[in-house]
């Protein structure tokens, strides 16, 4: 069965496009999670930010017609959420796992709320126009990678340029250079002029923003739809992307495509062997992610000062 | 920021004290609540309970109540607060809640508990289910006639009596047409997961699968999803969806828990519903039957279709 789908040029492709496709929203997310957590917050609330954002989506592509409306909507609902952990996080000081937590559960109460009285109960039946794959001459006929890469929405090529982006604000400005400073020393930053919750504030609302495009991903590329708790856990998966990737951008969107690999495998693994229980294929994934966490990378260094709320009078 | 916890707190204290303070249910009614373990605008199994509730309240005339999205571990405190609560029926809308109702119930001895889907009915237990097999081989048995390619997919969420039943039904039904056929089997672990009920599905008609059978409650709309966008065919359960779905849908399952339900909760009115097992076969065409087959199904699969019921009917053939 492996060989099967190395050796046909147009299974592959095929394999590696679903592989791609699970990825996207959690890419996203993982992104989000990055700069926030970068800046010192745990962001456990991507799951709920992302359900919110394809709320957001849904709700917004389904009053104009215009999946760029959704677009917008969907990462507004996705910063609107993130607004009330950078409020209990940043300003109050309350626990970030706890309000992250509570984020999570709130987001799934409020969303199937809304959605009942939005789509009043039809959500599940509706198809809301979005963005449909396009090939980028050229670079599309590659062979295998190039269909993969370069025949997909218009999401997936903005993923392309979110990473390096991303990466560069982190790394090769002054603003980045601000961020990690807030991140691991928020003391010294402070001493040194930067207003520390006013960073973190920006990076958990762009955080909020950025799952929130996961959560578009879903509805405008994918599904073309809302469904109650169709995040389905890929927030996550996100946060576990963080620490396999390092806190780095590009590394957290290596560690996704592992993620969407191997998810990808194990659907494909499960019918050439109905004899294994489907479960050994199920946590295939997550037993990956752990390995490669123990085995591949030394011990984790997340930034310094993450987890713990800064006050100028403490000492 | 000036915004203290202190105030944000009493906020939310008022908020909260506010809604606790909604009017009581009133008393000495009969008394039904419904636990599900998804959400009731599934369109699919969850949905369909809830409809069935509902349906009994306007015709029985009872009070009812239901919870929304109760997690396994949540199963056994949810049903017994019902039945501290003085209903008189409590449902697990579920096979999943058979535990927890054995558990409740023997402390809960004036409670009846339902469980759908349920295995081990006992002295306050009825249990409620469908004959699965029959219906997942009567599909099968289309599935083998409308498929060129000889493959065909079935997806299901978890391992559990009732998908298990359908896809084994399912491949025996097929395999009377197609004998060397194939059966592509997914678990997507996952009943709500839409992205995935899709991505498994395109990958079994990436190796050729010309007939989808999704079985999950949410996700099942990905996997129709991907049926259509590729030009093959679906099956679904519950409801007659061809009417979502008119260009994908072969032919649906009709399992109509909402008239099973309220003709088991009229019996409980009574006061005559026992602690046993309720199936619904093709015997009880009111709770489970076909539903209307999609006009590219020819007249003669339609006719054998339909005396294989008649089979069933007689108890003749038993898948």
């Amino acid at each position: 069965m492996m060989m099967e789908i190395l050796l046909d040029p147009t299974m592959l492709s095929d394999f590696l496009s679903t592989s791609l496709r699970l990825s996207i929203p959690v890419v996203f997310a993982a992104l989000g999670g990055v700069l926030s957590e970068r800046s010192g917050v745990y962001n456990i609330g991507l799951e709920g930010m992302m359900l919110a954002g394809a709320f957001g989506a849904a709700v917004g592509t389904f009053f104009t017609d215009l999946p760029i409306v959704g677009l917008v909507t969907g990462m507004f609902a996705g910063t609107l959420t993130a607004v009330v952990l950078a409020v209990l996080a940043v300003s109050l000081g309350v626990s970030q796992i706890v309000a992250g937590i509570a984020i999570n559960i709130f987001s799934i109460g409020v969303t199937s709320f809304l959605s009942r009285i939005v789509f009043s109960g039809q959500a599940n039946t509706m198809t809301l126009p979005g963005y449909k794959a396009f090939a980028i001459p050229g670079l599309a006929s590659i062979p295998i990678i190039g269909p993969v890469l370069f025949n997909q929405d218009a999401l997936v090529y903005l993923m392309y340029v979110t990473v390096p982006l991303l990466f560069y604000l982190l790394f090769r400005t002054s603003w980045g250079l601000n961020i990690r400073a807030v991140g691991e020393n928020p003391r010294a930053a402070d001493t040194a002029g930067v207003r520390v919750n006013m960073v973190r504030y920006l990076c958990v609302l762009g955080s909020g923003a950025l799952a929130g495009l996961g959560g578009c991903y879903l509805v405008l590329s994918q599904v073309f739809l809302f469904s109650e708790h169709m995040s389905a856990g890929k927030g996550f998966i996100a946060l576990a992307a963080i620490i396999l990737g390092r806190w780095n951008p590009v590394g957290a969107l290596l560690a996704c495509l592992l993620f969407g690999l191997f998810d990808a495998l194990q659907l494909r693994l499960q019918f050439a062997n109905p004899e294994v229980p489907y479960q050994a294929f199920v946590i295939l994934p997550y037993v990956v992610s752990i390995l490669a966490l123990v085995g591949l990378v030394g011990k984790p260094r997340p930034p310094g000062a993450v987890g713990l709320p800064y006050r100028r009078e403490s000492k | 920021m000036s915004l203290s916890r202190r105030y944000f707190l009493s906020f939310a204290a008022l908020a909260f004290v506010s809604v606790m303070l909604a009017p009581p249910a009133m008393a000495d009614a009969f008394k039904v609540a419904l636990v599900m373990p998804g959400n009731i605008t599934d369109q699919s199994w969850n949905q369909a309970g809830y409809e069935g509730l509902m349906n009994a309240k306007k015709e029985l005339g009872i009070e009812v109540a239901f919870s929304e999205k109760v997690a396994q571990p949540d199963q056994a405190e949810a049903m017994a607060d019902y039945a501290r609560r003085g209903y008189n029926v409590v449902i697990g809308h579920g096979g999943e809640f058979q535990e927890a109702a054995n558990r409740v119930a023997r402390k809960h001895p004036d409670t009846l508990f339902v469980v759908h889907n349920g295995t081990e009915p006992a002295k306050n237990i009825a249990t409620l289910d469908f004959y699965y097999k029959q219906f997942g081989y009567l599909l099968g048995v289309i599935a083998g006639r409308m498929s060129k390619s000889g493959k065909v997919g079935f997806i299901g969420a978890q391992k559990i009596k009732f998908s298990t039943d359908l896809v084994a039904g399912y491949q025996e039904g097929f395999e009377t047409v197609q004998p060397n056929g194939q059966v592509f089997i997914a678990w997507t672990n996952d009943w709500d997961d839409i992205a995935k009920g899709k991505e498994a599905a395109l990958s079994q008609i990436a190796q050729g699968a010309d007939v989808v059978f999704p079985t999950m409650d949410n996700a099942a709309i990905g996997s129709l999803q991907a049926a259509q966008e590729k030009g093959v065919w679906g099956f679904y359960l519950y409801y007659d969806s061809i009417v979502d779905w008119p260009d994908t849908v072969l032919q649906s399952a009709i399992m109509d828990i909402k008239a099973a339900m309220v003709d088991l909760l009229a019996l409980a009115k009574e006061g005559k519903a026992e602690g046993k097992n309720y199936n619904m076969d093709v015997n009880s065409p009111k709770a489970a039957r076909l539903g209307t087959y999609h006009s590219a199904i020819p007249a003669d699969v339609k006719a054998e279709v339909e005396g294989l019921v008649a089979k069933m009917k007689s108890g003749e053939l038993r898948p």
